[in-house]
């Protein structure tokens, strides 16, 4: 085989030879014998597409966060990229969001035929709302904030906003399951919010998933229909939509794991409060803006770092995974071009990109790990 | 005797210590996405199909939908399909913002190369044949037609793994070609899957980023993709199985024939034609009796299907096409006539048997 440009083997053989590492799903899997069982069950009921597990799935995440409805679709990025559809986005259309994400964010607008309008962020790395009005067009359809590393954006203001100009809310939470404002869980404020089953997410799965939570009836019922193709039954199809579900092997893992999830949490914000703590002590380390009333999930552990890049190496060369999430903001990259931004436009999202870097704080990790990735911080800077 | 129209459990059964060693392995392994399984998966069946690459995707609609993008279908454009396929050919084409555009079918159930001419305009960049019930569409003829005019074939071969015509594969005849994995196929993994197979080096790359966000490196998108990956533990699934399709496919062959040569004269039955090797995903006759046979099986246990009793043509998805009932007779005719009797791998030669026989247990109005 040729031409084959999946860079990710190479990126896993670099990983596998860190000590302490992002990637935690061999420990996390080690002992499956549970989730091995009830798989065995699936693959005698046979109720692979749309099974049981995945009704039981979507149950559990509506009582857990108070939705009224869930959705199990095939990835975080279709579910994001449905909720547009659903809601009429399309071809003419904008959608504000921020250009400090991942690239299914955006992908999503663009495959939903919108065209992508960034706006800056704030002092917590999310959408700056004072930037979203500033970005609105006769043209603006929705708003799609990202919860990024697991932190809820302002969403009383970002909701407020939308309701006065008569915008669609899409919550991007793909980072962000049981992250709170106030009382209210992230996804639980826009017309839906989206979340990722991405192996390496904080509720995760074998493979691809994702899910998103409504309490609108009718976009309830319009999303089970995209991601069924359409189908009112067997052989009726009222629209040509998508196939995108949620696999019921893939609910099973997540059914396993929602037990789990509390733990999960409560570590990594455990771990990520030890680290706030131990680098307050280092001038050259910045953390984002902790906004009170807000419960952060952690999905990533970012700082701003001088000299990152020196740094990163550093603590790779010592086997600690420090990774950047992402160097290059997303209207900079190549696939931005035709919409015609620059290196200046959105400084704020541009600073953090150059000097930002992600530590480990799975529920794996241990205060011992901790403490060597602090104590090499310090050498570096130190040094 | 009940004769159920497919039975996964008993695949399962003759496989369940190595399907689960699989899991076991894949799930311990740590790696989910994009890994070696994958990688493994994708060289095989692009061997087994005889073409240079196979990428593997989320799901068979995904692999008919950006096989299409890939070679740059959009708005603007036009593509042709066949309106007896399942929603997924005709939603592939309409999702890319082209122009749908169908066109009748032959006796062999799949697009008919005679009136393939009359569809195309100056706007048609695509044909997507479909290789229905596992049986190859005529390519010989439509690739002319398609040469003719410079349009590029996509291959809907979601029910053709291992079928083949005049010695070359399903998957092997288009620019680009999208299978399924889904539980109801041939071949099939424990969820949704779907793979697309392409002989065209440049086009294999632009795929593989496409499924991938767009991405060329963990920070880089030459473009917005979509997130559209066979999951490691189902590729791992799937060349565990392919090792068997063959003997597998063999046996839908082998019921098959049996059924066409024992229901000759009572129903219209599919005959392989010289060059032909059809996999039968689906065993389809015909009769203009069709309800009162399914009505006679039924009570007999024996489960049948129709696919599909509603060409998409008519379906309501299809409204703003400009069809309507007399736009293709010979498909709309199948409609009303077809019916899929049970064939699997793993049917026994007394539930066949059973088959057979209450199908000529039924009085034909009228004689034959």
């Amino acid at each position: 085989m040729n031409a084959n440009p999946n860079f990710l083997p190479d990126q896993y053989d670099r990983d596998r030879e860190l000590s302490i590492n992002h990637n935690y799903l061999v420990e996390q899997f080690a002992d499956s014998a549970e989730i091995l069982k009830k798989i065995a069950e699936l693959v005698e009921r046979c109720d692979y597409t749309l099974g049981r597990e995945v009704d039981k799935f979507e149950r559990r995440i509506c009582g857990l966060i108070g939705a009224r409805h869930c959705v199990g679709v095939g990835s975080g990025t279709d579910a994001l990229m449905l909720s547009l559809k659903a809601l009429g986005v399309g071809p003419g259309d904008e959608v504000i969001t921020t250009p400090y994400t991942f690239f299914a964010t955006v992908g999503a607008i663009v495959t939903a035929g919108a065209r992508p309008v960034f706006a800056d962020i704030g002092d917590d790395y999310n959408l700056d709302p004072d930037q979203i009005e500033a970005a609105i067009t006769e043209r603006t359809k929705a708003i799609l904030p990202v919860h990024w590393a697991g932190l809820p954006c302002d969403m009383e203001r970002i909701t407020e906003i939308a309701r006065h100009r008569g915008l669609k809310v899409v919550e991007d939470a793909c980072h962000a399951i049981l992250a709170r404002r106030h009382d209210t869980f992230a996804g639980r404020f826009g017309d839906t919010g989206c979340f990722s089953l991405h192996p390496l997410k904080n509720l995760n799965v074998w493979g691809d998933g994702g899910y998103l939570v409504t309490d609108s009836d009718e976009l309830h019922e319009k999303l089970a229909l995209m991601r069924n193709h359409g189908l009112l039954n067997r052989d009726q199809t009222a629209v040509f939509a998508y196939n995108s579900r949620l696999d019921t092997l893939q609910a099973i893992v997540a059914n396993h794991l929602l037990d789990k999830l509390p733990h999960i949490t409560d570590s990594r914000i455990a771990h990520a409060a030890w680290f706030d703590g131990a680098l307050a002590e280092v001038d050259e380390i910045a953390v984002p803006k902790r906004p009170v009333n807000t419960k952060q999930v952690y999905h990533l552990y970012v700082i701003r770092a001088e000299r990152r890049d020196e740094l990163q190496a550093f603590l790779q060369d010592r086997k600690i995974d420090a990774k950047v999430h992402y160097p290059i903001p997303m209207h900079l990259q190549p696939a931005a071009a035709e919409f015609g931004y620059e290196r200046g436009d959105f400084p704020k999202t541009e600073a953090v990109c150059d000097s930002v870097l992600s530590l480990p704080v799975h529920e794996f990790v241990t205060r011992e790990q901790q403490e060597y990735v602090v104590a090499r911080i310090k050498e570096f800077y130190a040094g | 005797m009940r004769v159920r129209f497919v039975d996964l459990g008993r695949q399962y059964l003759e496989l369940r210590e190595e399907i689960l060693a699989e899991f076991d392995e894949v799930s311990s392994g740590g790696w989910f996405v994009l890994g070696p399984k994958l990688q493994r998966f994708e060289e095989e069946f692009a061997a087994f199909c005889g073409v240079r690459h196979a990428v593997g995707v989320a799901n068979g609609s995904d692999a008919l939908l950006l096989s299409l993008l890939a070679l740059g279908l959009g708005p603007g454009d036009e593509a042709i399909t066949a309106p007896n396929s399942f929603i997924a050919s005709a939603w592939a084409i309409a999702r890319t913002g082209a122009r749908l555009r169908f066109c009748d079918v032959g006796e062999d159930m799949n697009l008919d190369p005679d009136k393939l001419r009359d569809a195309i305009t100056d706007r048609t960049k695509a044909i997507m044949p479909v290789h229905l019930t596992g049986r190859v569409a005529r390519m010989e003829e439509i690739g002319a037609v398609a040469a003719e005019s410079g349009i590029s074939i996509v291959e809907d071969a979601a029910q053709a793994v291992g079928a083949s015509r005049n010695g070359i594969k399903a998957g092997a005849f288009g620019s680009a070609a999208g299978f399924s994995l889904h539980p109801l196929k041939n071949l099939f993994v424990h969820g949704d899957g779907g793979v697309i197979t392409t002989s065209d080096d440049s086009l294999a790359e632009e795929l593989r980023r496409y499924r991938n966000h767009g991405l060329k490196n963990r920070d880089e998108a030459a473009f917005w993709g979509i997130n559209s990956r066979l999951d490691e533990i189902h590729a791992a699934i799937g060349s565990l199985k392919l090792k068997r399709l063959e003997a597998w496919n063999a046996r839908h062959r082998e019921v098959a024939l049996r059924y066409s040569e024992e229901l000759a004269g009572i129903v219209e039955v599919p005959v392989d034609g010289p060059g032909e090797f059809s996999v039968y995903h689906r065993y389809m006759i015909r009769t203009p009796q069709r309800d009162e046979l399914a009505q006679h099986l039924e009570e007999r246990g024996v489960e049948t299907k129709v696919n599909y009793p509603i060409p998409l043509h008519l379906q309501e998805a299809a409204k703003d096409l400009g069809y309507g009932p007399g736009s293709f007779p010979v498909c709309e005719k199948l409609a009303d006539t077809i019916l899929s009797l049970p064939v699997h791998a793993h049917l026994t030669d007394e539930e066949a048997t059973h088959v057979i026989e209450s199908v000529k247990s039924f009085r034909f109005v009228g004689g034959v």
